[in-house]
């Protein structure tokens, strides 16, 4: 498990990291989400050893940050690919092997299964400078996994790359988790991280805003969010009626046949909520909980959730 | 025993650049040429007056001397001044420090990747140099002191071009810093030394007027002679004037007259050990300096 407790960084007058308590468990696909500026690289410079902390501790198992062996538990993949000239991939592979102290028989080995995992097998002998830009960022990844870290760290790793490029490079982190490794992910593209992590942590102005399992969050998320009832036939004045004098109902939003219902009951409720407009006589076309998303609780946590309530709720009336 | 990695991968980037071979050969040639011109020179005249003047086998030396010892001033740094910066500049530094390499691995690594390139061009003149020896004037044992002065002077400037290349983000930066720092040490200690020893004299013709007498024999540049120990240079110069006897008097004698000490008189000595101390004093800074950002790069 990574845990980091009361990390601060200062650059200048500017406070990056402000106190920022982050916990990664163990086998967890880690999305690790905030605007720009966040302080997300800053985090994750200092996690790999780039960067020196000004304050805190960053502990990942029994070790703690600078102690001797921290660099062989943890992988890391930049915002960028690194990769040098007139190097060939097998080559370059065997020098990032070198620096983790595996030579010879054994390095070629471990080079050729994981360019073989990452499907780069007849690329070996390829230059790294002539490699496409999603080859170059897989094999950035073969590179950050030669030494069969703990802890693999990648930095909008996606950016760039084409549709497809980005599903085989979702796939192999898959792969990876499901072997057992801790990823630690930032990325902007949060629709593909809520289908691909299993954690997930928001970091705003330096400190983390939300930080647990995504399923979890999104459930929360979940229950906050409207129920959508539309009726079909009319009916409208008799089911804002109902609505009305439930106990669990606290907001109604109309929009043509479209109502929407801030609703603060659990599931059971919903149902006799249902039952009750049904045994009024309405006749109710759908009846559903808004689903929440990363993107959404993203744009609450960072301060922009006002614009999206606008553009989505034309007539809003409180109770 | 493992090799260093980054000498490894330098190696073998560097063996497939087409750079080192036209250097090689441009260099080689160019010996070649004044190898061949000097004994052709030698052979007419000795048919016309029947009078070999061993004398100018030594120039062939000197010349090849010369031309490898400012070599090694002027190519060493432009190679290793872009060391640390250009992994940097490639985003590659922040790949390796990551890894489980040590700062001084990666320092060394370059150093010697470095060091082994330039002396590949030394030692493929030495066969040409070598002609030398079968006229005699220079002994083996000459040329193994011109050798180790060489691996001083490259250990000197290599560690000088790294020092820079870490301190600064820049490769166009850090190798001008690099060439004006070794301008500093070599034409500034002499030019130091001139105005010194001009100062000297003038003060000596002042108080021999004021005495009657005029007097500026004993006049000399004092204490900034040993700034001259850091003078990669100097040293080369005292060691060529040493076996080959050319010019008017040593380079040191320059700069006036003293009385003998034990410095002036293991001069080459003292000054290789001041150049080694300088080399890895630069390389400390190196190793301290890889871990930070460089100038002019934010966090």
């Amino acid at each position: 498990m990574l845990e980091i407790r009361g990390l601060k960084k200062k650059f200048g007058k500017y406070q990056v990291l402000n106190s920022l308590d982050m916990t990664v468990p163990s086998g967890a696909l880690y999305g690790f989400v905030g605007p720009n500026g966040a302080g997300k690289t800053t985090t994750i410079k200092v996690m790999v050893g780039l960067l020196a902390p000004d304050e805190g501790t960053v502990r990942l198992g029994e070790r703690c940050l600078g102690e001797e062996g921290w660099r062989e538990k943890i992988g890391y993949v930049p915002d960028y690919f690194g990769v040098y000239d007139n190097l060939k991939v097998n080559e370059y592979m065997e020098f990032f092997a070198a620096c983790y102290g595996m030579e010879g028989l054994k390095a070629r080995r471990r080079c050729s299964a994981l360019l073989e995992q990452i499907g780069l097998e007849d690329k070996a002998d390829f230059y790294v400078d002539g490699l496409s830009k999603g080859m170059q960022q897989r094999l950035c990844l073969a590179r950050a996994l030669i030494h069969d870290p703990e802890l693999l760290i990648l930095d909008e790793p996606m950016g760039g790359l084409d549709p497809r490029t980005r599903f085989e490079f979702k796939e192999t982190l898959r792969e990876l988790r499901d072997q057992g490794k801790t990823i630690v992910i930032s990325s902007h593209v949060l629709s593909e991280l809520s289908e691909l992590c299993t954690d997930v942590g928001i970091l705003d102005q330096g400190r983390m805003a939300l930080n647990g399992n995504i399923k979890d969050i999104l459930s929360q998320v979940n229950s906050s969010n409207p129920i959508v009832i539309t009726l079909f036939g009319g009916g409208r004045d008799k089911a804002l009626a109902l609505l009305k004098s439930h106990p669990y109902v606290h907001t109604i939003t109309v929009r043509g046949d479209e109502i929407a219902v801030r609703f603060t009951g659990d599931r059971q409720d919903e149902a006799v909520l249902l039952q009750q407009l049904v045994d009024a006589g309405l006749l109710i076309s759908s009846f559903t909980r808004e689903q929440g998303s990363l993107e959404s609780l993203f744009m609450q946590i960072t301060g922009r959730e006002e614009e999206r309530t606008v553009m989505k709720y034309e007539n809003e009336s409180g109770l | 025993m493992k090799t260093n990695p980054v000498y490894r991968r330098e190696m073998t980037v560097a063996s497939r650049s087409l750079r080192m071979p036209l250097i090689i050969t441009v260099f080689n040639c160019i010996l070649a040429a004044v190898a061949l011109l000097n004994m052709y020179s030698n052979v007419m005249q000795v048919r016309l007056t029947a009078d070999i003047q061993y004398g100018s086998f030594l120039q062939l030396y000197e010349f090849a001397a010369d031309i490898e010892f400012i070599m090694l001033m002027f190519i060493m740094p432009a190679i290793t001044s872009g060391t640390i910066s250009g992994e940097r500049e490639r985003q590659t530094l922040d790949l390796m420090l990551t890894t489980e390499m040590k700062s001084w691995e990666i320092v060394g690594g370059k150093l010697a990747a470095s060091a082994v390139t330039i002396f590949l061009v030394v030692g493929s003149s030495f066969p040409l140099i070598a002609l030398v020896l079968v006229y005699g004037g220079i002994t083996g044992r000459d040329m193994l002191y011109m050798l180790l002065c060489f691996v001083v002077t490259a250990l000197f400037t290599g560690g000088l071009g790294i020092c820079f290349s870490s301190l600064f983000k820049r490769s166009t930066v850090s190798t001008v810093a690099a060439y004006g720092a070794l301008a500093f040490l070599v034409a500034g200690t002499l030019a130091a030394n001139s105005f010194a020893l001009s100062m000297a004299r003038m003060d000596l013709n002042q108080a021999g007027y004021t005495a009657g007498i005029i007097g500026s024999q004993t006049a000399n540049s004092g204490a900034l002679i040993y700034t001259l120990l850091m003078n990669p240079a100097v040293t080369f110069m005292v060691i060529l004037q040493g076996q080959t006897a050319s010019g008017s008097g040593g380079i040191l004698e320059m700069y006036g007259t003293r009385e003998p000490n034990l410095i002036l008189d293991h001069w080459i000595l003292a000054s290789s050990a001041v150049q080694l101390l300088m080399a890895s004093l630069f390389l400390v800074i190196a190793v301290k300096m890889l871990r930070k950002k460089g100038i002019g790069r934010n966090a």
